[in-house]
């Protein structure tokens, strides 16, 4: 006996639950959210941090990567590594930056609104993110970064020596100032993915956890359901790829094409309970810290391409402890409680995939959030109720579609055997 | 890279397997958390030449057998007291926190995990005061011949360790003021023909409780702990008739006064290292997880082997056959042994081990846990102590629908804590397990490092902080 939804999403992380909370508004439509939480999904892993410009100008999570891929690039242009030249930001386009800032703008709203609706609590915490610039290099690095965000002049801040001090009395001395981001702040990742899905549940979506999407049917060029190895058919009208970094296996059963979503390795630590030592996130050239609601402070994170492997290294986890102490040197004398490690759906060219794709009806995705599915969660979750509903959208989706990306072309086998 | 085997646990387990590599002239590399070996069950006393006389002539025997034993093959034998083994490379290399805080890595060839049990935690009203012990805490206290527990004494729980303790307390000189076994007597009875197994062990059985009758200690069979009162300290705790699943009748309860509360409803493997190694396991009977060997004591590794508690609760007789099976498996890897020669010693503590483990599985079909314990616990009642969840924050959760034992830790902050779940899993997944009807909830992914660890144990935080300037 198969189960009939208006819509159905597959992927129960935060995408997933955001878009389930945004659809169960409407009270005409059948929602089923289905999900198998499988080790390294990127939400339960996530640091929680709204780091709207940070990201987008490659801090955070955000600076690791871009040492990694300049690392990569001149290794394979010199064919060896050699220190990392941090004197060209890594800015995302325009169109990330909108996305990321009005799905910031959200946060405020959705505490109250899920707070009072649904007695769920997210944590979220104005805390800025602050830039820590231990040298020439870093000053060199972070005024590239102000150069390139004119318009976001005011949310921007300079702190020299003193007023690092001031602020943050427990980063290191060595550090000789610091550029905040004045509107990046932080919620509990796995609080807000839990407060999304509740509110989904007492408005009337359901649940369908442990459940493995095996298949996807189709009706011509229709979607028009899934298969799970648990509970057996489910008809739709519209399915919704939230899968994560699992994304890719799930379209290519929805439209034959495997949209580019890689999983993308980080590994976080994080110290027991401290009284409160720090005011706000901080970023260095190293890593992140971050003091979440309870106390505790969460360094991240590495980015490694190891396929589906979420185990945790000792070189990586020494690496972040290094970073983290240059930054809080009080951190020596603390205990690291645990490690982990999550997938982040990275995509080749860091932004979302979202939205239809060509030659195929009743999908959409909401897929390849990489770094920054806690942030854009928020407007995610709107987009895709408008989507389905055929509703004006809050911001044009053209620079997101799957269908940015040239389906790579055969190589041409002929022309190789003749030459 | 060491060549040399590398134990993990200096418990009997442990320290039979590395008598046994030593016999055959093979060193190895012994790894032990505490200050002294023996683990849980055979530590002995704290300060040397002390004698124990109130734990029984019995144990004191083989006490002293195995550390003689063990003595005198110490000079094959690297022992690494206060060793802290916090995580594991998959099956390539072990990280240790040394004595002197500092991390290391440690390669080797063949790998022996005897890393034993935990206590299973009941949580009920009371059972985070001061005073309120687990059993085999108790034991060890005793044991270590320093401290003594107040009296009187209630000890609560099931299986044969109950009349055992309640002897070496009332030996030592603390008044126990009654025992109150869980399963009813009917259901012991039963088991008598499967316990002759071990016929010494059955009669040491009979002679404990003549020992308790002897003395006036009242040993009830089918009642169990309800609740425990008091402020600063204990003060009293409340009893009741368990029926055979273990629901208590409240009507006919009683409150008994006592200083101190043990309770004792069993053991849970160790499991950390091994998962976080990403052996093979599987869930017992009772529904806990244990890892997987073959009858070399293999995991699914064949150079990493498992022996003693930390594959399925059988004592420390168990633990030191399975730990020179072990032994002999690794001697055969490393080319000691040949196959024939290795099989027939193999066999030989095969047999033994027979009867033992004939014996633990009546002893385990008497001791099988009621599902009505998960009732105790009221509202405000604390599950899990690092993060203070209560019942109410779990049957919230049950209530919204969560499923598995990731997404009760989500939403609940159960197990977050430094323990790691380690006291409040057993609750957990017996909760899950009757609101799904699933056996299998999941269970907690160990993390590195398994106990918290300073920062500074990263040996290369203050060399590479330096070159910073």
């Amino acid at each position: 006996m198969s189960k009939f939804y208006d819509v159905i999403i597959a992927g129960g992380g935060v995408i997933g639950a955001s878009c389930a909370y945004q659809l169960s508004k409407r009270k005409h439509l059948k929602v089923a959210l289905i999900d198998a939480k499988r080790p390294g999904n990127a939400t339960r892993a996530s640091a929680g941090g709204l780091w709207a410009i940070g990201e987008s100008v490659g801090l955070g999570c955000g600076v690791i990567f871009f040492r990694m891929m300049s690392a990569n690039r001149k290794r394979e242009a010199q064919g060896a590594a050699v220190a990392v030249d941090s004197s060209t930001p890594h800015i995302l386009p325009q169109s990330f930056f909108d996305l990321a800032l009005q799905s910031n703008a959200m946060y405020p709203d959705l505490h109250r609104e899920l707070q009072d609706n649904h007695g769920m609590d997210f944590k979220f915490e104005k805390t800025g993110l602050k830039f820590v610039i231990y040298d020439d290099e870093d000053r060199l690095y972070a005024e590239h970064i102000v150069a390139c965000i004119p318009h976001l002049a005011d949310q921007v801040r300079w702190l020299d020596q003193a007023a690092l001090r001031e602020a943050e009395p427990s980063v290191s001395h060595e550090a000789r100032g610091a550029l905040e981001f004045l509107c990046d702040h932080q919620v509990s990742p796995f609080r807000l993915a839990d407060a999304y899905t509740e509110g989904a549940r007492q408005n009337g979506v359901d649940l369908y956890f442990n459940t493995n999407v095996t298949g996807v049917l189709h009706h011509g060029s229709q979607v028009t359901g899934v298969q799970t190895s648990e509970a057996g058919v489910f008809r739709c009208d519209t399915l919704i790829n939230a899968a994560g970094a699992w994304a890719a296996d799930l379209s290519e059963h929805a439209t034959g094409i495997r949209i580019p979503v890689k999983p993308v390795k980080g590994q976080i630590l994080l110290t027991e309970r401290m009284p409160k030592i720090l005011r706000g996130c901080l970023t260095t050239s190293d890593c992140y810290v971050a003091q979440k609601d309870n106390g505790e402070i969460l360094i991240g994170s590495t980015t490694e391409d190891k396929g589906f492997d979420v185990t945790t290294t000792y070189p990586e986890i020494s690496g972040l402890v290094q970073g983290a102490v240059r930054c809080i040197p009080a951190l020596a004398d603390i205990n690291l409680k645990r490690c982990w490690a999550g997938l982040r759906p990275g995509s080749p060219d860091e932004l979302p995939i979202l939205g239809p794709m060509k030659g195929v009806q009743g999908y959409l995705n909401a897929c390849g959030h990489f770094r920054t599915g806690i942030l854009t969660s928020a407007i995610t979750g709107v987009v895709l109720d408008k989507l389905v509903n055929n509703e004006p959208l809050p911001l044009d989706i053209t620079p997101f579609l799957a269908d940015r990306f040239e389906v790579a072309p055969e190589v041409e086998p002929k022309e190789a055997q003749m030459a | 890279m060491s060549l040399q085997p590398v134990i993990v646990g200096g418990g009997p387990a442990g320290m039979a397997a590395a008598i046994e590599l030593a016999r055959h002239g093979v060193r190895c590399t012994l790894l032990e958390e505490a200050s002294r070996l023996g683990g849980v069950v055979y530590r002995g006393p704290l300060r040397d030449n002390v004698q124990l006389d109130y734990l029984g002539p019995r144990y004191s025997e083989v006490l002293a057998k195995l550390h003689g034993e063990f003595h005198e093959q110490s000079g094959l034998i690297d022992v690494r007291l206060n060793h802290r083994v916090v995580g594991a490379e998959a099956t390539r290399a072990l990280v240790v926190l040394d004595v002197n805080e500092h991390l290391q890595e440690v390669q080797y060839p063949q790998l022996l995990l005897a890393a034993g049990c935990h206590e299973r935690s009941v949580p009920f009203p009371g059972w985070t005061l001061p005073g309120v012990i687990l059993l085999g805490g108790l034991q060890l206290q005793i044991k270590s011949g320093v401290v003594q527990p107040q009296g009187p004494v209630v000890i609560t729980g099931t299986g044969p360790l109950l009349p055992l303790v309640a002897c070496q307390l009332h030996a030592s000189g603390v008044s126990v003021a009654g025992v109150y076994e869980a399963c009813a007597f009917g259901k012991i009875a039963r088991e008598s023909l499967a316990l002759l197994n071990k016929p010494q062990l059955f009669l040491d059985g009979l002679s404990m409780l003549a020992y308790l009758k002897l003395h006036g200690i009242p040993m009830h069979y089918g009642w169990g702990v309800v609740e425990a009162q008091g402020g600063e300290e204990l003060k009293s705790v409340t009893v009741a008739p368990y029926s055979s699943t273990w629901e208590p009748d409240l009507s006919r309860a009683e409150r008994i006064a006592a200083q101190t509360l043990a309770v004792g409803y069993g053991f849970i493997p160790r499991t950390q290292l091994s998962q976080q190694m990403g052996l093979d396991h599987g869930f017992s009977d009772d529904g806990y997880l244990r890892a997987s060997a073959n009858v070399w004591q293999q995991s699914s590794e064949p150079h990493v082997h498992l022996a003693g508690d930390m594959g399925g609760i059988r004592g420390g007789e168990a633990a030191m056959l399975a730990g020179r099976i072990a032994a002999v498996s690794i001697l055969l890897q490393r080319d000691v042994l040949d196959a024939e020669l290795a099989r027939v010693r193999r066999d030989r503590y095969l047999s033994k081990l027979k009867s033992i483990v004939r014996f633990r599985a009546a002893v385990d079909r008497y001791t099988e846990r009621g599902a009505g314990q998960t009732a105790l616990p009221v509202a405000d009642t604390v599950i899990c102590r690092c993060e203070h969840a209560t019942r109410a924050d779990i049957d919230r959760a049950l209530e919204q629908g969560v499923q598995d034992l990731a997404s009760l830790k989500m939403r609940t902050r159960v197990s977050m804590g430094d323990c790691q779940g380690r006291m409040c899993v057993g609750y957990c997944t017996d909760r899950l397990r009757e609101a799904t009807g699933r056996q299998d909830v999941g269970w907690l992914r160990p993390r590195f490092p398994v106990d918290p660890i300073p920062f500074s144990a990263f040996q290369s935080v203050g060399t590479e902080a330096a070159s910073h300037e």
